[in-house]
């Protein structure tokens, strides 16, 4: 930020005749002020082989954030892109343009593989990096049967027959109708359930972990878990929780296990804390019988977090390099490809096919994109002729931010890819029928860089494919939600207390922050924004994104 | 070549044959796939310069995805040739449900004698396979009898500079498309004696390196969900995984490379 943050090429003295930019211009697009959310222009430039957005709010000056750090990859990853599919309903007009249309509108470019229904702000921790502000709160909210309902009737009106939601929160294990929400989901055309947890309630009430057991699987539609688990560190633990959550994260796994749950380890990682944690984190997944995916998350800088850098944060593909590096004997960079509904660099993936335990004799693992060559079917700008197109359709499913381990829709379509491994019965050896039969053995890892509002690029918002249900019943693209003031708007509503804007708690924005109420950081009321600079069509839009967020020193509308 | 004995013609042919279609070979390479994908592919086809309505013979058409694939997206009728009638039988049964058995055909025969009149073809597509054929010189004549004047043959081949380790010099080393292949001046040599005039050679040896790597990965699983299957049928990983390792090592130490080779026979 600040007018010293670009120098391109420019004042070097006029008698050096004309001078080179340092860097690539590759996309111009729209995007937010981290501090105001006023909805600003934006360039998208390579440097240094690493990407980077940039913007100007004409109030706060100039911002500049990591988007990708290998630029190649972001680049390649550009063909990974699938025609997107249109939802049966939409919840808006288009009026203002994105992101101030959420949603979805009809400018939106894909429907909704994931919905997400927050059931509460109340959470049994007060973690020091939270994107959804929660804790120990007096004044958040908590819905009722009757909105979940409507969440759940929205989405099934925007989809028909809707693949996953996830139930999270606050913690939504804590809130008195958790089960009555998954029967109200599961009564409802919607094929499976991913509850988002810290795994406290899962740890020390087997009632409750055999309750979910009950359900999983009950008209063939499963519930899975979603565990937070950033590590095996105590500092990790601490750092990111603010308690040491070991044991508890243990013995809600075993719980799990015990229940036949399946989970996913979901890992927020931050760079300088525990992104040398990242092998040690699969490997423990591969140990564990509950354990069939991790997902992996550069923490999101919205909500609370510690300070961080824009220009150093971790992206997808430094995760995914950080992967390969601390088990090369496993993973290439290149086992991973871009995840097409979405906007591929949002989204990477990779399935594993493995066997026995790691450390023992008999372990054995194969990434599956060394046995199918994936870009020949995921490659969409490339391949108008696919070898086979029910691997492809299978392929689709699994490299898609509705799969999730444990569900029957993604055991079938691992099932089916193995269809692809074509050759004969050779020396009595069937290979797809043999790859099927590990198939239920298969891991699966996800690397998902949620965008925040310094990162934020309407470009891949436009085609997000996660979605945050509201209880209004709109359906808001989740780094939205997160990033340009949905979630404050949706917060001040429903518990009728103010709610100031957060503000990324970047280094060189500390002069400008002040605490909130939550622990995230807000803007400090002598630099108040967003009204005072409207002037459409020049290099800004000129209002906020969101225009009912508050601030603590504006009056309430 | 020292110490092993070369493998006699008709054993090669046989065993390559037999190999790409039921042997532990073919359960280890898969039939369909050839070094570079379908990306090398269309590379090969636009080298080629193929135009709507041109004619195509696929030499080594395996199960036919190229065929297919040049017919669909190039507009062009495709014939391919076929050592192994099971693998012509798949292909056939795989372009009728892909609805594109009026552009495409497959024929039982052999790349030294192809069943074509003279100069029928616009173009010749060779992937992966040159380098299996005994009688390198026959085939490349073959090539050029087939084509008319001002045609091209398109060949994606894997090169070896140099001496090979020893171990790469089996007959099972042969149907891997290791063991007979040459380098890239005796490729161009032998088209240029066929009497057809080099347009382009690219080097694409990440492609050869990645299909060893597929080898590897269908071998370990192989292990880990068949180990007692392939025992009985006498197929020995470690020793498979061994050449792998001494092809990977060749490929890094430059020995081993796959190529692209495009040549036009005089108008």
């Amino acid at each position: 930020m600040g007018e010293s943050s670009v120098v391109v090429g420019n004042g070097r003295g006029a008698t050096a005749g004309k001078q080179q930019r340092d860097e690539v211009f590759v996309e111009y697009t729209k995007s937010v002020c981290p501090v105001c959310k006023v909805v600003v222009d934006a360039q998208v430039n390579i440097r240094g082989g690493k990407v980077y957005l940039r913007k100007r709010c004409r109030e706060h000056g100039w911002f500049e954030a990591l988007v990708y750090g290998d630029a190649q990859a972001y680049l390649a990853s550009a063909r990974f892109n699938k025609p997107g599919t249109i939802p049966l309903t939409f919840q808006t007009e288009v009026r203002e343009g994105c992101p101030s249309d959420c949603g979805l509108c009809p400018e939106h470019k894909q429907h909704a593989c994931l919905g997400i229904i927050e059931v509460n702000t109340n959470c049994n921790l007060d973690c020091p990096i939270c994107f959804a502000d929660s804790g120990h709160q007096p004044d958040g909210y908590a819905i009722t049967p009757q909105q979940c309902e409507r969440m759940l009737d929205a989405f099934v009106a925007s989809e028909g027959e809707a693949e996953v939601v996830m139930f999270s929160g606050g913690e939504p294990t804590i809130h008195k109708n958790i089960l009555g929400f998954l029967d109200a989901a599961q009564a409802r055309p919607i094929r499976n359930i991913t509850l988002n947890t810290n795994g406290i309630r899962l740890a020390t009430d087997k009632t409750f972990a055999a309750a979910l057991g009950e359900r999983n699987g009950r008209h063939g539609k499963s519930i899975n878990i979603y565990l937070q688990f950033d590590g095996l560190d105590e500092r990790t633990h601490r750092e990111i929780r603010g308690r040491d959550l070991r044991t508890i994260k243990r013995r809600a796994l075993d719980n799990c296990a015990g229940a036949g749950l399946t989970v996913t380890l979901a890992a927020a990682v931050e760079r300088g804390l525990n992104e040398h944690e990242l092998g040690d984190i699969v490997e423990f997944g591969l140990a564990h019988p509950a354990v069939r995916a991790v997902s992996f998350q550069p923490v999101t800088h919205s909500g609370r977090h510690r300070q961080f850098d824009p220009l150093t944060r971790l992206t997808n593909s430094d995760v995914i390099e950080l992967i390969a590096a601390q088990r090369p004997s496993w993973f290439r960079k290149d086992d991973f490809f871009p995840v097409p509904c979405c906007f591929p660099a949002c989204r990477s993936i990779t399935y594993l096919l493995t066997q026995g335990t790691p450390g023992e004799a008999d372990f054995g693992v194969v990434p599956i994109p060394r046995l199918i060559q994936v870009e020949d079917y995921l490659d969409y700008v490339s391949n108008r002729v696919v070898p086979d197109y029910a691997v492809r359709e299978a392929l689709e499913k699994l490299w898609s931010a509705s799969a999730f381990m444990g569900t029957v829709t993604t055991e079938e379509k691992l099932h089916a890819a193995a269809e692809a491994l074509n050759c004969a019965d050779a020396c009595g050896v069937n290979l797809p029928e043999a790859v099927a039969n590990l198939t239920h053995q298969a891991f699966m890892i996800v690397v998902q860089d949620f965008q925040d509002p310094y990162t934020l690029n309407v470009k891949q918002l436009m085609k997000c494919c996660v979605e945050e249900i509201t209880p209004d019943g709109r359906l808001i693209p989740f780094c939205a939600y997160n990033s340009v003031g949905y979630r404050e708007q949706v917060r001040e509503q429903m518990s009728g207390v103010r709610v100031a804007g957060v503000v990324p708690n970047a280094t060189e924005l500390q002069p400008l922050l002040a605490e909130s109420p939550y622990g995230s950081k807000i803007a400090r009321s002598q630099h108040r924004a967003g009204n005072r600079h409207r002037l459409i069509g020049a290099t800004n839009v000129g209002r906020r994104a969101v225009p009912g967020m508050g601030k603590p020193w504006e009056t309430r509308r | 070549m020292s110490g092993q004995p070369s493998p006699t013609s008709a054993e090669v042919k046989a065993c390559c044959a037999a190999a790409y279609s039921r042997d532990a070979v073919a359960l280890v390479l898969g039939e369909s796939y050839h070094p570079g994908g379908l990306a090398l592919t269309r590379r090969l086809a636009t080298a080629l310069g193929l135009r709507p309505g041109g004619r195509v013979v696929d030499v080594a058409s395996g199960p036919g995805a190229t065929a297919r694939l040049l017919a669909d997206e190039y507009g062009v009728t495709v014939d391919g040739v076929e050592l192994g009638e099971p693998a012509v039988e798949r292909a056939r049964s795989a372009t009728d449900e892909a609805g594109l058995s009026g552009s495409v055909r497959f024929h039982r025969g052999d790349a030294e004698r192809l069943p074509f009149p003279d100069a029928i073809a616009d173009a010749i597509v060779c992937e992966c396979a040159f380098c299996t054929f005994p009688d390198k010189a026959a085939a490349a004549s073959e090539f050029a009898r087939v084509l008319h004047p001002g045609g091209r043959a398109g060949i994606t081949d894997v090169t070896v500079e140099g001496g090979l380790p020893e171990e790469l010099r089996t007959l099972a080393a042969w149907v891997a498309c290791i063991a007979d292949a040459r380098p890239v001046a005796q490729y161009t040599e032998i088209l240029t004696k066929a009497g057809l005039a080099i347009v382009s050679i690219e080097e694409h040896d990440g492609a050869v390196a990645r299909m060893i790597e597929q080898i590897e990965a269908r071998l370990t699983v192989l292990r880990m969900s068949a180990a007692g299957r392939l025992a009985a049928a006498g197929v020995d990983v470690d020793a498979v995984m061994r050449y792998t390792a001494l092809a990977k090592q060749a490929v890094a130490d430059g020995l081993i490379g796959y190529c692209m080779l495009v040549a036009e026979k005089p108008a």
